[in-house]
């Protein structure tokens, strides 16, 4: 057995082990040197991408999952990546995809590390022309992206509902034509979503918008005015909502914390 | 419904695996919402799922690798381009077979090509000199007078 330990520079945190050969019996002090060598201290996720491994022993696994634990108590962890079908197959029968989390590739597994710290949040965007039937997939486009990144139905619906109403404004209150767009950038994390919605401005409807959006205005806003529900229902769901109105554009930024009740998403 | 097409969409996304099911289903969404039928949203779906994949799985190899999908949607049919950094070496050289293979020949490249083939009017792909890949695919619609 070989292995190759090499540190992430855009992510100190981490380290690989590249292993190649068989992780058997005669192999275990050797992981276990390799191991040694790693200071847990500053280096909490380790990914082991075992691609060129021919064999695993239930012995070198047992050491995987000694090496698992010392990381866990420092709040880390030891995935797998790069599996063959042979090895993952021998990792089913022994139980052991129940344990580790076993990733496609090693960029795809210090992504998941990234995202679980929340280090930089990930960023979709979408540019749709300006029509009202278009808004029901963006919406949900939008909660299926919570919901597979971890976020609970509630949230999701949430997030859901935000969008329908900052979409369908941005369209019933923006410059109508063929050619208009809107564009949507959703920037999501481990805690919280963010969305900025933009459109063009119709020159006819600004006056109106902005004092749609005046302080004074938004107190008077009531249930059973048929103007400003939206923005109130989006406040309610929110965390935080701006709008900047000018003739080039309208940008509607929204945030939204994800709630999680005794470490369980909503 | 005051739908005059073409349209056009463009999504920008992470180059993860994760995001392509909420992606594959926007687009049958999307189409259907435009009045094209279910078969032709389900078979858009499958070739989205196919492209994007590939693009996932053989053209990131950076963290931070991202994925481009436009969509313009006319009348009488719809054509996809999927834009990806590219990958190395092995995965250009392995893309490039499966675009050599005429659709005549038997191959079995694993790279989801030959059901986009099936599926489509045309598949192009282009490998500039930086290895960014872009895949274009046209579909026709089958029946604008008849729902597939």
């Amino acid at each position: 057995m070989i292995v190759d330990i090499k540190e992430v520079a855009a992510t100190p945190e981490a380290v690989i082990l590249q292993f190649s050969g068989e992780l058997d019996f005669e192999s275990i002090k050797s992981l276990v040197d390799a191991f040694k060598t790693i200071d847990t201290s500053s280096r909490k996720y380790a990914i082991a991408e075992i691609g060129k491994i021919s064999m695993i022993s239930s012995a070198a696994l047992g050491e995987f999952m000694g090496f698992r634990k010392t990381l866990l108590e420092k709040d880390g962890d030891l995935v797998f990546a790069a599996m063959n079908m042979d090895i993952r197959a021998k990792f089913s029968s022994m139980g052991a995809t129940k344990i580790f989390r076993i990733f496609n590739d090693v960029r795809s597994a210090l992504n998941a590390f990234k995202w679980q710290r929340g280090l930089a949040p990930e960023v979709i965007n979408l540019t749709f022309p300006a029509n009202l039937h278009l808004v029901p997939p963006v919406r949900q486009l939008a909660s299926r992206i919570a919901k597979q990144k971890g976020y609970g139905n509630k949230d999701s619906f949430r997030i859901e509902t935000i969008i329908d109403e900052i979409c369908n404004n941005a369209i019933e209150h923006g410059k109508r034509g063929e050619d208009q767009n809107i564009s949507v950038k959703i920037d999501i994390d481990q805690k919280q979503i963010e969305f900025d919605v933009i459109n063009t401005s119709d020159p006819d409807k600004l006056e109106t918008l902005k004092a749609l959006l005046k302080p004074t205005h938004e107190q008077k806003i009531h249930s059973e005015e048929k103007r400003g529900r939206g923005l109130s229902l989006i406040k309610m769901l929110s965390d935080e909502l701006s709008v900047d109105c000018s003739e080039k554009g309208t940008v509607v930024h929204v945030k939204k914390v994800r709630e999680v009740k005794n470490g369980i998403s909503n | 419904m005051n739908i005059q097409l073409p349209y056009k969409f463009e999504l920008s996304f992470p180059g993860d695996i994760e995001y392509i099911p909420a992606i594959r289903k926007f687009v049958s969404e999307v189409l259907l919402v435009l009045q094209f039928s279910p078969k032709f949203a389900y078979r858009s779906e499958i070739i989205v799922d196919e492209i994007c994949n590939n693009a996932v799985n053989y053209g990131c190899k950076t963290e931070d690798a991202r994925i481009d999908l436009i969509c313009n949607v006319y009348e009488d049919g719809i054509d996809f381009t999927v834009k990806d950094p590219g990958g190395d070496h092995q995965h250009i050289e392995r893309l490039k077979n499966a675009i050599s293979v005429q659709s005549d020949e038997k191959s079995n490249t694993g790279l989801g090509l030959e059901i986009v083939r099936m599926l489509s009017e045309s598949l192009n792909v282009v490998i500039d000199e930086q290895n960014l890949t872009s895949v274009r695919i046209v579909r026709k619609r089958e029946d604008i007078s008849q729902n597939n």
